[in-house]
Parts: structure tokens; sequence; C-alpha cells
């Protein structure tokens, strides 16, 4: 049925845009008026003021549509068959749902008869309200429009202000959603804090949270707290976080750089151009697949390894992790580091062989210096990345909080501790699952900041150059 | 004027950008502690022409190379040359102003630091102010050697690389269209300075300027379509051109 209406708007636009055009064209050629602008621009604006109105109607009606069709037809069912309001009643709308959508299965009341007969009405009068409704209001647009183009107007202008609109409230969407997610987070952090202390989190070194599991949060007696409140630190996950990218950065920094270095100033044009995409792959492999890499291949030959010289390595390792991350990583920094150097200008290299230097001194001494900043900010960059990164961990550096810098032990992040505390949980009140919202908004706030850095630094290199 | 000894001396020289020629049958000697100018209509060949000489065009994986170019008798594209020896001993100046992004001091350190041509601190402190003294810059920089060299005026960075091209003690400096981006006072200096290298250096300097090319040139080479219309002395070159194609050129009438 929307996709009707859709079709119908936009037939109307097309239709429009034509009309409009045609219009244009007959002022000019059989009044001899001079207009202002090309026809097809009065085409787009008789368009786009018939479009953009209805379409924007449409949205709205559709988002509150089902909530209202579901009000009216619930009240109509309560009154009928004296059920009282409560938890049941989503049910039965559900019910009713199905039954009208036909794939019911199950009891068939007389309740549910009587919701899908006032459903069915329902909806056939929302429907023709909605199409009707829209339609005038496109015709509404369409005459306006119509009007001011018959009377000389300069619609170059307005389509040019149209679009800027248009293009300025989509940035505002992708603004508010950020800002939603930001305060989605805030919220559920503060009701968090509101039951631990926030320097407890921070800077405890103790993580159990399946301790606080089932606990009302907003019923916490005393002595529960005392018992519960050693169970959020949150140094061990973080430790482990950066531990586990300290890892991965030494693995992805030097064969990253060195390749970026290969492909910029050694690698023909022909073979920089079949490389690079092969090493841009890797940035496309799911990571899950990453994981089991790591969780499969790696770890064992770890554990093996470290078995056969008498070591004591746990087949879930932080190194194991870390290394798979750091192969991930690569392409991020190998690419960005490539273009970098060669936004080193070719007049500076030139200007050092002039003086008889070789290409590694050239390399060295001024090409590197001189893209230094930008290859900082993509470390920065691949940094937070490793620091988000999930899958890898799940799998392959297991769950156990552990507070150690030994490469060999299991070991676990942020990011997997957020997974386990949400996965399988459906109520958001418990301090256990508050907490993950704790962590995701710390570890925002930590990437945040290093993104900024990172592109502070990026940009003061750019205005070196340009 | 005596003859000097030949310095430089090109023999059937062509050069080819992938499938482009871009030089043809270039011949022409160049003699010891003279300016030579070259002059011609905007790609016309001058600046492929002169970065044969320190093979900076070897950085161009398209560009080949024909014909012989000899420096004091030897064929510098032979193989038994070091590029690297080539290029300390032939200096090249650009056209746009390219200091390294370091300091004054390091700009002109740079060249003697990689071939070890100083022992101390102290010679190369020697170095640089002598280096900076030839490229008549010393005076307004000395009491800030340290700064970047990104941060001097335009005419002063030219003669920076100027400095640094000295700096290595080449036999011959490459100059390619020096000028261009300087102002006319900044250019007077340059020119001034290139009167005075004169008396060490053998020096090839292209330019758009006829004027300039009178001013600080003994022997002018014009290029046309790759090709190598007229070389001779200066003077005769813009008194009395044997070629209509060059009496067009320097008169204005095209290019
Ligand atoms: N890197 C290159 N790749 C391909 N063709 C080139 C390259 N450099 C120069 N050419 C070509 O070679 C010809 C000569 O160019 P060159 O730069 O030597 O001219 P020029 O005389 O220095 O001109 P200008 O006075 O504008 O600097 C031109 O036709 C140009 O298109
Ligand atoms: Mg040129």
């Amino acid at each position: 049925m929307n996709l009707g209406i859709f079709t119908a708007i936009l037939l109307f636009c097309i239709f429009s845009y034509f009309f409009g055009q045609t219009t244009a064209k007959k002022l000019v050629t059989n009044q001899n008026l001079k207009l202002k602008t090309l026809p097809t621009y009065y085409g787009y604006f008789v368009a786009l003021w018939c479009g953009i109105p209805s379409l924007i109607l449409f949205a709205v009606w559709s988002l509150f549509e089902p909530t209202i069709i579901k009000t009216i037809v619930v009240g109509k069912v309560l009154s009928a068959s004296q059920i009282e309001a409560g938890l049941t009643t989503n049910l039965i709308y559900q019910k009713i749902l199905s039954y009208s959508a036909g794939n019911f299965t199950g009891d068939l009341t007389d309740t549910i008869k009587i919701g899908a007969l006032a459903y069915a009405k329902i909806t056939s009068l929302a429907y023709k309200a909605k199409l009707a409704s829209i339609l005038s209001l496109a015709s509404i647009g369409f005459i306006y429009a119509f009007n001011k183009v018959s009377k000389n107007n300069n619609a170059r202008n307005d389509v040019e202000n149209i679009l800027k609109w248009l293009l300025f409230s989509s940035s505002v969407i992708a603004i508010l959603t950020t800002l939603g997610i930001i305060f989605s987070l805030l919220f559920e952090s503060i009701k968090f804090f509101s039951s631990i202390n926030i320097f407890d989190f921070l800077f405890g070194t103790n993580w159990s949270p399946q301790k606080a599991f089932v606990r009302d949060a907003s019923a916490i007696t005393a002595e529960e707290y005392l018992e519960i409140k050693d169970a959020f630190g949150s140094v061990p996950l973080f430790a482990g976080t950066a531990f586990i990218a300290l890892i991965a950065m030494c693995v992805a920094v030097p064969i990253g750089l060195f390749s970026g270095i290969y492909l910029a100033e050694y690698a023909s044009y022909k073979s920089r151009r079949t490389i690079k995409p092969i090493i841009e792959i890797l940035a496309g492999i799911p990571t899950v697949v990453y994981g089991f890499f790591a969780a499969l291949t790696v770890g064992p030959f770890f554990r093996e390894f470290g078995e056969s010289l008498g070591l004591n390595v746990s087949s879930e390792s932080a190194l194991a992790a870390g290394l798979v991350m750091g192969i991930m990583i690569i392409p991020y920094v190998s690419s960005l580091s490539d273009d970098v150097i060669n936004a080193v200008p070719q007049s500076l290299r030139e200007g050092s062989y002039a003086v008889g230097a070789t290409k590694s001194e050239t390399i060295k001494k001024v090409v590197f210096p001189a893209a230094l900043p930008g290859i900082i900010g993509s470390i920065l960059l691949a940094v937070s990345r490793a620091i988000g990164e999930t899958m890898i961990v799940v799998m392959a550096a297991g769950l156990a909080a552990n507070l150690t810098i030994n490469p060999l032990e299991s070991t676990t992040t942020v990011t997997t501790q957020i997974v386990m505390l949400l996965v399988g949980d459906q109520e958001f009140d418990s301090p256990k699952t508050q907490s993950a919202f704790a962590l995701g908004l710390t570890l925002f706030l930590v990437t945040l900041v290093l993104n900024y850095i990172a592109l502070r630094v990026v940009k003061k290199y750019r205005e070196k150059y340009d | 004027m005596k003859e000097r000894k030949i310095k430089i001396k090109t023999e059937n020289l062509e050069v080819y950008y992938g499938e482009k020629q871009a030089l043809f049958d270039v011949n022409l000697e160049i003699h010891e502690k003279e300016v030579t100018a070259l002059i011609g209509p905007s790609g016309c060949g001058k600046s492929t022409f002169i970065r044969c000489i320190n093979r900076m065009n070897d950085v161009i994986d398209i560009c080949k190379i024909k014909g012989s170019i000899e420096i004091d008798g030897k064929n510098i594209n032979h193989k038994s040359i070091d590029v690297v020896r080539l290029r300390e001993k032939v200096g090249m100046v650009f056209q746009k102003p390219n200091p390294f992004p370091k300091s004054i001091y390091d700009n002109i350190a740079y060249g003697p630091k990689i071939h070890g041509i100083t022992k101390n601190k102290g010679e190369l402190d020697n170095l640089i102010e002598n280096s900076l003294r030839k490229a008549a810059l010393w005076n307004e920089v000395k009491d800030r050697l340290h700064e970047p060299g990104t941060s001097l005026s335009g005419g002063q960075q030219q003669r920076l690389c100027i400095a640094r091209a000295i700096s290595v003690n080449p036999e011959i400096i490459l100059m390619d269209e020096p000028c261009s981006a300087l102002d006319p006072i900044a250019t007077a200096k340059i020119e001034e300075l290139i009167d005075e290298l004169r008396e060490t250096y053998t020096i090839i300097i292209v330019t758009h300027s006829m004027a300039q090319a009178v001013r600080v040139s003994q022997k002018t080479g014009f290029f046309h379509l790759g090709k190598l219309i007229e070389f001779g002395t200066t003077e005769k070159m813009f008194k009395n051109p044997s070629n209509n194609m060059t009496q067009d050129y320097i008169t204005g009438r095209f290019g």
C-alpha cells in the first residue's frame, strides 16, 4: 500500500517536472517572455514543490500510523470484551495482526475476530485518508509552484535554495542521530553511576559483574552495595584493551608503514596498482573471519609452540588476538601512509637528489620527516580502530578479566565485556547490564579524543603543503 | 673572448616520454665557466634538456634517452657512472623554490652531511656560512639560521636553494627558470649572483626572459618543438640571429 502511495508521489513529480518545463518553454515561445532561467529549472522547481512536502507528510504519517491504529483497535477490543488493559493487550494485538495478515495459528477467539474486523476497517480508512491528504498536498505544492512559474519568477535561485535546505537537513539528521546515540549512552551510564561510585568504576582493579546479577539497581541495600561495589573496577578491561591494541600496533605499524613506503616510493606504477588493492582486501575481510583465524590457527599454534619450549601458553592469549588484529589493521596504516607519502611534493625529492642523495637517504631524511605528522595521524586512526575491535578478542583472547602483562595469558577487552554483559539479557535495570553503557561511554570518549588528535595532526600537516 | 675548455657536450641527444619524443637530435657544446642561457617557447624541451645533464629524468619511469651526453669527456649515461656522484658534481636549482621543511642551517648542511664533506661542526659551520655568503643570503639570515627554511620569502628561499646547490661544491649548476616566481628586486639579486658564480661554476640557465638571457649569459641556445634551432654567443644571437625563427622569437612575434 505504501509502495503504491510512494509511486503515486513519484509519478506526480515526474509529471510536474515535464509540465513545469513545457509551460516555461511555451511562455518563451508564445508570449515571447524572456525568462530569467532555463526551462529545466522551472521543471525542477515545480517537481520539488510537488514532491518534498508530500514526501515529508508521507514519512510523518507512516511513522505515527501504526501507533494510532493500535490505540484505536485496542480501545475497541477492550470495550467490546471486558478484558483489563495490561500486558495481555499487547499479546492480543499481536494475534490480531497476524490473523489479519492471514498467518494465524492457534485459538481463534471472538476478541481476535472483533479486533481484526476493526483493524481492517481502520486500515482501509487510514489508507484512503493518507492517499487523499498526500495527493492534495502534492497538488497544492504543484499549483503554488506552477503559479510562480507563469509569474516569470527566478526559478534557478529557488531550486538552489531548496537544494541547500535539503542537503542541510540531511546533515542535521546525521548529527541528531549521533546525539541520540550519545544521550542514550549517557542516560544509562548516569543510572549506573547512581548506584556505583564513578571512582570505583574508573580505578577499581577487580571486574566480576556476575556478582551483581539480577539485582534491581534502584533497590540496593547498604550491605549489598558493599558486596558489589568492588565488582565493577574497569581497570583490567582498559588495561587489556590497551595491551592488545599495543600488540596489534607492534605488528601493524612496522609492516604497514614499510609496505606504505614501498608502495609510494619503490613500486612501479603498475605494481602499485596491483599490490595496493590486494592489501586493501585485508580490510574487507569480516572480522569474524579474522576471529576464526586467531582462535583456530594462531592460538593453538602459539600454545603448541610454547609447550615445545616448556612455556605455559593458554590457547586464548592476548598475543594471538593482538597479532591477528595487527594483521587486520595493516591496510589502514599502509594505505594511509602511502597516501601521505605520495602527498609529499615531488620537488622535495628532486631537491634532495640534486645534491647527490640516494633514494633511501632521500626517503629517510626528507620524505619521511615531511610525512611524519600524517603518518602519526594514520597510526592514531588505526589505534582507535584497534580499540574498538570486538570480534577477534571475543574469539581469541578470552573473557577472563585478568590484570596481566603476560601476553601468553588470556585477557579481555572493554568491547568484549560489553558484548558479554548484554548478550541474552533483555532487562536493562541491573547494575550488571548498565555497566555496559558506562564502559561504552568511556570507550567512546577515549576514541573520540584519539580521533580528534589524529585529525588535528593530519590537518596541521595538510596546511603545510597546500 | 678566448675559447674555454668544453665542459658539456651532447651528441644526437634524443629524449622520449613513452611514445612522445621531446628532444630531437640535440648537438651542443657548453664551455667551462660560462653562463649558457636556454630560451624557447613553453613545452619546447628546455627543462627536459637540462634534466638530462644531472640525470634527473631517471626518476621518471617512462623517460628514455638516446645519444650521448659527455661531461669532461665522459659519457654520463655509461654504466660505470655513479649517478649520485654525478649529481653531487652537477647541482640544480628548480623553477619553484623547494627548501626542505627543515631549518635554514639543516637545509644547507644536508648535502655536505650526506657526502661527509666536513670533518667537524666547525668546518660545517664555515661551509654553511660560505655557501650562504656566495648566495648573497648570509646577512639576511645569519641571526635566524635555526628557523625553518620555508619561513623565508620566495626570493630568499630561491637563494637558499642556490646556497644548497653550492654547498656540495659542484662544478656545474643547472637553473630551471630560477626567477620565474620572483619579483624584480629578487631577480636582480639573483642575476648579480649568477654573474659572480660564473667565476667558479659552469652555469646553464633556462629563462623565458630575453632581457635576462642578454644580461646574464655568454652563450644562448634557442629550442623550438624539441629541436635546437640555434646556438651561439648571446651577442650574436640577439643582434644578428642567423635563423628566421630565432629572429621571430626574440622579437616577440611568436611564443
Ligand atoms: N614527465 C613527463 N611525462 C610526459 N611528458 C613530458 C614530461 N615532462 C615533459 N613532457 C613533455 O615534453 C615536452 C617538453 O617539456 P619541457 O618540460 O621540457 O618543456 P619546457 O621547454 O621546459 O617548457 P616550459 O617553458 O613550459 O617549462 C612537452 O611536450 C611535455 O609535454
Ligand atoms: Mg620547463
